[in-house]
This record gives structure tokens, C-alpha cells and sequence, in this order.
């Protein structure tokens, strides 16, 4: 099956793709506006995984989110995972590619984690050129995701939101706006998120994801395992106010709840993004 | 200031070893370097163990959860993953669980889970039909082989180890009973996918020997004489039938002659 183009993703609320809830979406598709998956669960040759992100491409417009990559990296690109992530987009045409602005794998061994990057005019080189790399072979912009982070690097001379916004100036990718990474960290370090937001080009946001977290001691864990949290929400609402109406995926990856519980929360970003559009018109 | 590549591996080595101080020095001294490896250390490992526990439901159910970390652990520290996909990552735990101390019964187990997992992913291709059977009457048996469909795997066991397979299935009856230990019994499987849905059939003996002889490229003219060797009266169309309803073939080659 191919498909001559692909379909745009409104400015309304999209659900995660998981094996989990295959044969529901299957048999009673929910009323979201789009659906967003991880290409790594679909590189393998055939069987039901692929054949399933088929019926629902048809049904749905498409957004994948890649976790292997290892954009920052500084082992050589993976070029079969590459070539994988490649094959997958001629045959489904996702209308947005998305990684982590993040490493995960160094002397060949991968954590399969989003590990941070210090944000050092090093890093910004570096993962600027990998970033080119990886849009020349795949002949589309990517969209670059902001991650949590446990850490922070003593050499990060650069503030996250200013590293993000010189990578876009510089690759031309976009930004997946990630709210909920926003606030852990800002919780965790004690930072304003506003500023980090505020450093962010509004027209580089093509999307944003809402999740929720957990908390470990004096941490907390974004485990994308919860509803989102209310002050995730008033977050997301001041985020919509100042960048405007932008497609938002509610993420869930553990402790996966029945498909009504993400449908009602993806309503929850409607009625936000509802308010914008009411409120621009 | 440390270049990218140094503070990679630093942190990579505070992960693997559990140590801090290589690492502690490029992190920002307001973060406690300890509780910042210490935390990526477990979020990496327990996700290592949720990876090897879906691609392991049964054995992960048998064990128990506490039992299932102690092997993951193990595991995780043996076997780095080399890959941004995830989908490969436990194709060593057979192996791993053959070499520690514990009932063989659980490294066979894994070795079915493994096949499982494995055809759930396979190449996607027409089986062998009914008709393409047909047709081999009326060639020479001797020039033709038969192809194991990519979606099919061929295991042999010790011991009928699908019965603990089969009873730790979600939909299994709670009145399944499996005496432990098993039998020792020579036992083949067959794991085949219809419809997506993965299937683990046991096979009988000469069932078994046939299959592998196929899969080894025996030509159908050795396949008939092993058949009849190992049962007189051995019920081919049962056979045939069994072939084509499992899917177990994806289509036969025929030599051709000068």
C-alpha cells in the first residue's frame, strides 16, 4: 500500500499508537485527530504490526517518533536504522519525523535512554551536523524533541531554550514541543519554564506533547505512565496562548490505561486548543 | 572543558559500573553527581527489564516478578544492547539462562518465547496453497524441496515444554494443571502466525522429522521414505493438511532437469 501524499496534521489532539490497543482502534476507531507511533516497532519484515499501521493510516493522519537514532551521539550514525526509518516513511508518509535532541549510545554500546546533551557551542555543532546528515538522507525536515534530564553538565554555557532555537536557525528542522519535560525539569532544577519557552521560536513549534510523570524521591520521573498534571495543563494552556494553536499528542508508554482514559485527555487538549482557535477567529 | 566524546564515555562508565567519580567532575556540583548516575542507572535497567519481560510474557509469569529482575538483571549486565531498536535486545536470554544455575526447563521455555517473538515480525509471504500441492503429483518427487515459510519456526525440546506455554497463556483456563517436572520427552514444536496471531502447535514424531527434513532442503522422495520408515502407515493427507492449515510452508522448488 502506498499513499501519494501525506495528510497534514490539524491543530487538535492526537493519541499514541500502541500494540496494546491495536484491535480496539481497529474495531471502534476513536475521535481523535491523528495518531503518532514509534517507527522502531515497525521495523521488522512483516506481521500484524505493520499490517495494523495500515489500516489505521488510512484512517488517520500519521506522525512518527523516532527513539534510536542517538542524534547528539558521537558514534557515527547508525545508517541500517536510517535506512529502516527511511523504508517506513516511503510506505506510510508520516506527516511529521520527530527525534530527541539527545544521545544514547557511545563506543557502540546503546543505553536506549535520552540522555542530555551539555549544552556547549560543541554540542550545537556537533548535533547541528547530524541533524543535516539525517534530513539529507531522509529529504525532510526533522522535528527536534526537548528532553528531561536528571543532570546538568557543568560546561552547558548555553541556556536549553537558546541551544534549541540556534539548532532550528541552523538546520532549518522544527520543534516537537514537549510541555511536560518542561515542567520536570523546572521542577527538578528550579528553573522558570517560561523562560525556556520564551527562547523558543513560535513558528519552529509544528507540535506538541503532553504527558504525564511520576515522582521518586526528590525526582521527578517523566514515565509518561499518568494523566497529565494540572499544572502541566495551565503550562500547555499559557504555551497555546503565546505559540498559538499547534498539533498535540497525548503520550502514554507505561502503565497503559484503556483507549477512553487517552481519548478523554486528548478532548482536554481539544477544549485548549478549541479556546485558541475560537478566541484567533 | 571536556570534550563531548570524553563526558559520553564518562557517563557511559557511571552507568556500566555504577560508579560516579569519572563522571562526577563534568556534572554540575548543584546536582548530586551520585543520585544523577545512580537514577539513569535504574531507569535504564528497569527498562531493559520491562523490554525483556514483554518479549518474555510466559517465563516473566512463571518466574514471578522478583525472580524475572534478579535474571534481567543478570542479563542486562552480560548482554549490552548494540542497537537504537529495541526489538532484538533479548535474543541471548536462551543462551544466557543455559549457562546459570537453574531448571533447564526455563531456558527452553525462553527458546519458544524467543521463536514466538521472532515470527510475530517475520516476513510476510503467501503459504503454500492447495492447489501448488496438488500440482506436485505430477512431478518427479525426487527434484522437488519444499521452502519453511519466514513466519515459521521448527524447535525441538526434551521435555512437552508448550504445555507450560500453553497454561500461562492470558485466556488459559484456570483449571489448567501441569505437573512439574515435566516428562522427559523428546518433544517438536511448530511456531507458525495466522492472522497476525502467533500459534505454538506440538508436533508428533515422524511430524517432526518430516518438517525438519523439509526445512533442510530434503528432496520429497527422501521426505516420503523417512515418513514410511518411521510409520508404516503413516496418514499423508493428516499430514498435508496439517501443513497447509499451520501455514508451516511458503512454496517448493523444483529442479530442473537437463
Amino acid at each position: 500500500m502506498s499513499f501519494q501524499c501525506p495528510a497534514p496534521i490539524p491543530a487538535q489532539a492526537g493519541i499514541g499508537l500502541r500494540s496494546h490497543h491495536f484491535r480496539e482502534i481497529l474495531e471502534a476507531p476513536p475521535p481523535v485527530a491523528w495518531v503518532e507511533t514509534h517507527p522502531e516497532n515497525y521495523f521488522g519484515d512483516g506481521g500484524a504490526p505493520l499490517r495494523v499501521l495500515e489500516r489505521v493510516r488510512t484512517r488517520y493522519p500519521l506522525s512518527f517518533h523516532g527513539v534510536g537514532l542517538s542524534l547528539g551521539s558521537t558514534d557515527p550514525i547508525d545508517h541500517a536504522h536510517l535506512h529502516k526509518l527511511n523504508v517506513l516513511i516511503d510506505r506510510f508518509e508520516p506527516a511529521f519525523v520527530s527525534e530527541h535532541l539527545s544521545w544514547c549510545s557511545v563506543g557502540g554500546r546503546f543505553f536506549n535512554d535520552l540522555l542530555p546533551l551539555p549544552y556547549t557551542p560543541e554540542s550545537l555543532d556537533h548535533v547541528c551536523a547530524r541533524i543535516d546528515e539525517v534530513q539529507t538522507v531522509l529529504k525532510r525536515p526533522l522535528l527536534i524533541e526537548n528532553i528531561t534530564r536528571y543532570l546538568t553538565w557543568q560546561d552547558s554555557t548555553v541556556p536549553e531554550g537558546e541551544f534549541m532555537a540556534e539548532v532550528v536557525r541552523t538546520t532549518g528542522c522544527g520543534i516537537l514541543l514537549d510541555i511536560n519535560n518542561v515542567y520536570v525539569n523546572s521542577v527538578n532544577f528550579r528553573l522558570d519554564p517560561l523562560e525556556f519557552l520564551r527562547a523558543i521560536p513560535a513558528q519552529a513549534v509544528w507540535e506538541i506533547h503532553l504527558a504525564g510523570f511520576d515522582r521518586f524521591g526528590r525526582w521527578l520521573i517523566d514515565t509518561h505512565g499518568q494523566v497529565v498534571h494540572p499544572d502541566v495543563w495551565t503550562l500547555y494552556q499559557w504555551a497555546i496562548d503565546h505559540f498559538g494553536p499547534r498539533p498535540t499528542l497525548i503520550e502514554w508508554d507505561t502503565n497503559l490505561p484503556s483507549l477512553p482514559v487517552l481519548v478523554e485527555q486528548a478532548k482536554q487538549a481539544d477544549i485548549i486548543l478549541g479556546g485558541c482557535h475560537a478566541a484567533a477567529s | 572543558m571536556p570534550q563531548l566524546r570524553e563526558i559520553q564515555q564518562a557517563f557511559s562508565n557511571g552507568v556500566i559500573e555504577g560508579t560516579y567519580h569519572a563522571v562526577a567532575g563534568a556534572i554540575d556540583p548543584g546536582t548530586s553527581a551520585l543520585r544523577s548516575v545512580a537514577l539513569y542507572r535504574r531507569l535504564i535497567r528497569n527498562n531493559y527489564t520491562q523490554v525483556l519481560k514483554i518479549t518474555y510474557p510466559v517465563l516473566s509469569r512463571f518466574v514471578g516478578k522478583r525472580y524475572f529482575g534478579i535474571v534481567a538483571r543478570g542479563y542486562v549486565k552480560k548482554y549490552p544492547s548494540t542497537s537504537g531498536d529495541l526489538f532484538p535486545y533479548g535474543r541471548h536470554l536462551p543462551a544466557f539462562l543455559n549457562v546459570v544455575h537453574i531448571p533447564p526447563l526455563l531456558a527452553e521455555l525462553a527458546r519458544l518465547e524467543w521463536a514466538c517473538h521472532e515470527v510475530y515480525q517475520a516476513a510476510d509471504s503467501p503459504p503454500l496453497s492447495h492447489d501448488q500441492l496438488h500440482a506436485l503429483a505430477s512431478l518427479d518427487p525426487s527434484q522437488v524441496t519444499f521452502h519453511l515459510h519466514a513466519a515459521s519456526r521448527l524447535l525441538s525440546f526434551p521435555f512437552p515444554v508448550h504445555r507450560v506455554w500453553l497454561a500461562l497463556q492470558p485466556e488459559a483456563s484456570a483449571d489448567e494443571v501441569v505437573e512439574l517436572p515435566l516428562p522427559g520427552q523428546e518433544t517438536g514444536v511448530v511456531v507458525t502466525r495466522g492472522d497476525g496471531q502467533v500459534q505454538v502447535t506440538p508436533l508428533d514424531r515422524t511430524d517432526y522429522l518430516l518438517l525438519e527434513a523439509m526445512s533442510r532442503g530434503v528432496d520429497a522422495a527422501a521426505v516420503e521414505r523417512i515418513a514410511i520408515e518411521s510409520e508404516p502407515e503413516f496418514d499423508f493427507p493428516r499430514f498435508l493438511a496439517t501443513v497447509l492449515n499451520l501455514r508451516i510452508l511458503s512454496g517448493v522448488s523444483v529442479k530442473k532437469t537437463p
